[in-house]
């Protein structure tokens, strides 16, 4: 089964509040100083069920596709370095500050140049914006059936059995393929990447596309961003007095029920 | 100058932090309680390939230089196993770089592949009750007979020789009488532990119950030729090239472990309430650990710079030294204050910093004393006259 996987490269999403900051005016997150970027949490994930379902079907390629700036080489190296065979960065500046539908473009037309996918798999959203809407743009611009939020993902005869997690419950629905999944963190623990692996992947060339490599033009954003702020968040603190607990616990319900908390 | 990370050097941290997350710290004090070694852990490390970090290519190692081993051990002790987590690998890491330099290729080819791999387990026997710190006193004979040598004496502190089956071991082959300068005549092994030869006594200690060390006494131990590497009589200078990267990991050890106590004296120091405020809102608190967070801070630059400069084949003793010195007081003072912010906690070993604070204090010691490590520097980088 050949395989392809989207990972994303991110600000680490354990920047300390107090070093997070945004450009109102440019609309742009500063980069943290002394703050590396990091995989998506959820991509390594994905990379997973790639390696899982290459294991058991005994055979095929996985390719690692990744949209960002030169340091985006890093998140694919980190899949080479679990097992994926090959990485393909999509860098050109014309992408630099470009919204979902144009990402979902990119990637399309880079999986198309690929070639011979029977399945394609990203992380349930990129922890940064947060939207997990690539999956699906991605689809619809393919004509490929979508499953979103993977628990678990099981090679079915010639499809996908896909166990999806919902609010209340688990989903299980089937697919044909090719198909495009996105997975989410209850899949399970990605594998780390052992030392001779991380060497390997080191010495792999990661092929480079541009715009005109893939034959694209991104043409103007369908969703501009209209504004990017901080909004300020604030609280205070009430200490509920009493001399028992008993009577502690009586004022602080007679508080909540006067609030109309309760 | 660049102080960021290589993506190699990142991919060490976080896989490694990834394998330290498979054992917390109830693994760790379960081992430090029953004295048992840590197989498990060693067997994961050996699976991924990390004993070989910084083994040529050719036997199965990475080829990596010092200073991504540095951040490994720095991460392994960090993780909260400290040395009880170290210092079951650390010989794996360090210590065949005697037979990488100086062995030759029979010897590369049969011994580095089985060390990578975790399969043998080495100790290294320098350290004797009556020589200590001057190495150059060692009483430790190895006497030539035929092909082979034969190994009488006594060596102490060796670290895991319960489980070891080799012994990288340094004897004289010529009585120090008869040598010109005290350092000839010392010649250094690579030879099986053989019981039937060797008595192994286990040293009671304060901490790291989990990775032994002992006395050794060897009773007409035969040694083949073959197991001596390079020439014989030069064993010390042998010994002496490998000290340096060493040091530079005892120091990364030293400042992971400290790092960890200060990061969990912080989190402590920002909840605990007493007379109304966090007690981390005062000063007598937060000033000692701001401080201990400026002294790791610069003790790693000074191991990083150290590892840089053995990578880069430039002679680099004082600032291993002085890096090792650094580091093993920084981290100990930083245990030391993780204590005292966590009050009587502190002491409890639920909150394992006692554990911390018991193992960090090996780094302040071994392999070499504070006090040998300022006359070396006091000598070779102010040139003022030797003093041991
Ligand atoms: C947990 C642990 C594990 C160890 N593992 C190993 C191992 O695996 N293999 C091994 O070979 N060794 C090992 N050692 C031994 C360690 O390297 C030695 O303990 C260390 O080198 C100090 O030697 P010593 O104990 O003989 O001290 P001594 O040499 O007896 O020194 C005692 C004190 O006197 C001071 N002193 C001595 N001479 C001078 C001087 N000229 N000027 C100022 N002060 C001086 C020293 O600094 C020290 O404070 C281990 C030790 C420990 C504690």
């Amino acid at each position: 089964m050949n395989i392809i996987v989207c990972v994303k490269q991110i600000p680490d999403p354990e920047t300390p509040a107090a070093s997070f900051k945004v450009d109102e005016a440019a609309k742009k997150v500063i980069p943290a100083q002394g703050i590396a970027p990091v995989v998506n949490p959820y991509d390594p994930q994905a990379t997973e069920a790639a390696l899982r379902l290459k294991d058991a079907d005994g055979g095929g390629k996985i390719t690692v596709i990744s949209l960002g700036p030169d340091t985006a080489r890093d998140a694919i190296k980190h899949a080479l370095a679990m097992g994926a065979d090959e990485g393909v960065l999509i860098s050109d500046p014309a992408f630099a500050s470009i919204d979902n539908f144009q990402t979902a473009a990119a990637l399309a037309a880079a999986i198309e140049k690929v070639g011979d996918a029977d399945l394609i798999l990203m992380g349930r959203a990129a922890a940064d914006w947060d939207m997990g809407v690539v999956p699906a743009g991605v689809g619809q611009i393919l004509g490929l059936p979508v499953v979103t939020v993977a628990k678990g993902i099981e090679k079915d005869g010639d499809g996908l059995t896909v166990t999806r997690v919902l609010d209340d419950g688990f989903q299980t629905v089937k697919a044909p393929l090719p198909a495009i999944v996105s997975v989410s963190n209850e899949f399970g623990e990605p594998r780390y990447p052992q030392l001779r692996q991380i060497m390997m992947a080191a010495k792999k060339t990661v092929q480079v596309w541009s715009a005109a490599d893939l034959g694209i033009d991104t043409g103007a954003s369908v969703m501009p961003l209209e504004a990017l702020y901080q909004p300020k968040v604030e609280s205070n603190v009430e200490i509920i007095e009493g001399d028992t607990p008993e009577e502690k616990a009586r004022n602080l319900a007679q508080k909540l029920r006067a609030a109309k908390l309760v | 100058m660049d102080f960021a990370l290589t993506p190699i050097q990142e991919e060490i941290r976080a896989g490694v932090s990834q394998i330290m997350r498979g054992f917390p710290d109830s693994y760790w004090l379960e081992h430090d309680e029953s004295g048992e070694f840590p197989v498990e852990f060693t067997t994961a490390m050996a699976e991924g390939g990390w004993l070989g970090i910084a083994m040529p290519e050719q036997y199965g190692g990475s080829g990596l230089g010092v200073a991504d081993a540095a951040i490994l051990m720095h991460t392994v002790a960090k993780s909260g196993g400290a040395m009880s987590a170290a210092s079951a690998i650390h010989i794996n890491i360090f210590g065949p770089n005697p037979i990488v330099v100086f062995g030759n290729e029979e010897q590369r080819q049969r011994w580095l592949p089985p060390l990578i791999r975790g399969e043998t387990r080495t100790c290294f026997g320098v350290t004797e009750p009556t020589a200590g710190l001057d190495t150059s006193s060692i009483q430790t004979r190895a006497v030539r007979d035929g092909d082979q040598y034969i190994v009488n004496g006594q060596k102490i502190w060796t670290s895991t020789a319960q489980e070891a089956d080799k012994i990288l071991l340094l004897a004289r082959t010529t009585p120090r009488e008869q040598c010109e300068r005290p350092f000839d005549g010392i010649s250094l092994f690579f030879t099986n532990l053989d019981r039937e030869f060797v008595q192994i006594r286990e040293i009671q200690k304060m901490g790291r119950h989990a990775v032994d060390s002992n006395e050794v006494f060897f009773d007409n131990m035969p040694v083949p030729v073959e197991d001596r590497i390079g020439e014989e009589g030069k064993g010390f200078q042998y010994l002496l090239h490998g000290l340096n990267p060493e040091r530079v990991l005892v120091a990364s050890e030293a400042i992971g472990i400290g790092e960890e106590a200060l990061s969990r004296a912080a989190s402590y120091a920002r909840d605990r309430v007493v007379f109304g405020r966090p007690i981390g809102q005062n000063q007598g608190i937060q000033h000692p650990l701001a401080e201990s967070w400026a002294e790791l801070q610069a003790a790693w630059l000074m191991t990083m710079r150290a590892a840089w400069l053995y990578d880069q084949d430039l002679p680099c003793g004082p600032e291993a030294n002085g890096a090792k010195y650094l580091a093993a007081e920084a981290g100990k003072r930083a245990c030391e204050r993780a204590m005292i912010t966590h009050g009587g906690l502190g002491y409890a070993k639920e909150l394992h910093i006692e554990r911390l604070y018991r193992e960090v204090l090996i780094n302040w010691i071994a392999p070499v004393s504070p006090h040998l490590i300022l006359s070396n520097i006091a000598e070779k980088a102010l040139g003022l006259p030797k003093s041991y």
